[in-house]
């Protein structure tokens, strides 16, 4: 039976694990820095620079299938260390890096955020940051874990 | 409310954006919220209440009890949905530079690859309920079924909206002006592919210590 149990409880061990304490802020925090410092700031959408791999805004179709390579690669990557008895301990952290690593890549490139105007960034991230703050919060106050 | 284009890729509207991007923004925002509450739910009833069938191999009081997930068989399915997100991108950039047939094989590989992932989901859940997990049977079972079906149903809508454009082009009724309708489906698109992401990461892989 779930049993509720108190916030203070929870949070000293919380603070004492470093996966919780360290880990998932900083991946959370990355991914969500990474999503905002990586699309440009201006009102107007963008014009195109005169860039490489970038046509009218956005990637060319090259650009696309070298980050769906690397996409498969970390799958490949995230399925193999699950199988790795070694890595068991350190399960979480990988996962979860490799994890952000690939839906900031989604997002930055097919999404097109690393090239759209900060507004849908910030529209975006805006949503996320509910989702850690709700995490945070029921997680916490009902003593579940991600470890 | 949508104005003409005062100059390229500069809208008069308030933010100087598209009104129904930004609207798409909004919504996959309010999205995010949406599955994080079934993740939240998902991860908040782990490892309690379990009987058999369990997520992953463990020992229940004393007996083995096995596990249901095939994990080489959702990587494979995980695969088809992230290459999916790849041909997604491919038709809109084919649809900026006018190549209709270019369009027309992206748009429907696309959707065949959406389909191809329903399949193997509605495989797995078949499998499962052959196991004795259903919705009702356990805590488990509820809050997965609950996640993966939501996220299959708005698989399925993609789906639906994709073959609705591979018509449209097939008849000649998209053209290089309307990008913008292929952009926004690209975007759901791959808002479900990055919800993907981090069900199979929390769900599948993670486990309970």
């Amino acid at each position: 039976m779930l049993e509720p149990v108190l916030l203070a409880d929870t949070l000293k061990e919380f603070l004492e694990d470093p996966a919780w304490l360290i880990g998932v802020p900083l991946v959370a925090l990355g991914a969500l820095g990474a999503l905002l410092a990586m699309s440009p700031a201006g009102v107007a959408r963008p014009q195109a620079p005169a860039a490489e791999g970038i046509v009218a805004g956005h990637p060319t179709p090259e650009v696309y299938i070298r980050i769906a390579l690397i996409l498969a690669v970390i799958t490949a990557v995230e399925v193999a260390v699950y199988y790795v008895d070694a890595l068991q301990g350190a399960l979480l952290s990988i996962l979860l890096i490799l994890s952000a690593g690939k839906f900031v890549l989604v997002a930055l490139f097919f999404m097109h955020l690393r090239f759209d105007n900060r507004i849908f960034s910030t529209l975006f991230t805006g949503g996320l940051l509910l989702v850690a703050v709700l995490f945070a919060v029921v997680l916490s106050t009902l003593g579940a874990s991600l470890v | 409310m949508e104005h003409a284009p005062a100059q390229a890729g500069h809208l008069e509207t308030s933010t100087g954006l598209d009104n129904r991007k930004l609207l798409m923004w909004l919504f996959l925002a309010s999205e995010c919220l949406f599955f994080g509450s079934l993740i939240g739910a998902y991860l908040l009833y782990r490892g309690r209440n379990l009987s058999p069938p369990c997520p992953q191999d463990t020992v229940l009081n004393g007996v083995a009890c096995p596990g249901v997930y095939d994990i080489p068989f959702t990587s494979i399915s995980s695969f088809v949905l992230l290459m999916s997100s790849l041909t997604m991108v491919l038709a809109l950039a084919a649809i900026q530079r006018n190549d209709q047939r270019g369009l027309r094989v992206w748009l429907l590989a696309t959707a065949l690859l959406g389909i191809t992932f329903l399949a193997g989901q509605a495989f797995e859940f078949t499998e499962f309920h052959n196991e004795g997990l259903s919705i009702s049977s356990s805590l488990f079972g509820t809050t997965f079924f609950v996640l993966t079906g939501f996220h299959g149903a708005h698989v399925s809508v993609g789906v639906l909206i994709l073959l609705s454009l591979f018509v449209m082009a097939w008849r000649g009724r998209l053209n290089q002006e309307q990008s913008l309708n292929v952009e926004l489906i690209g975007l759901y698109w791959h808002f479900v592919d990055v919800v993907w992401i981090v069900i199979f990461t929390l769900v599948y892989l993670l486990q309970p210590t």
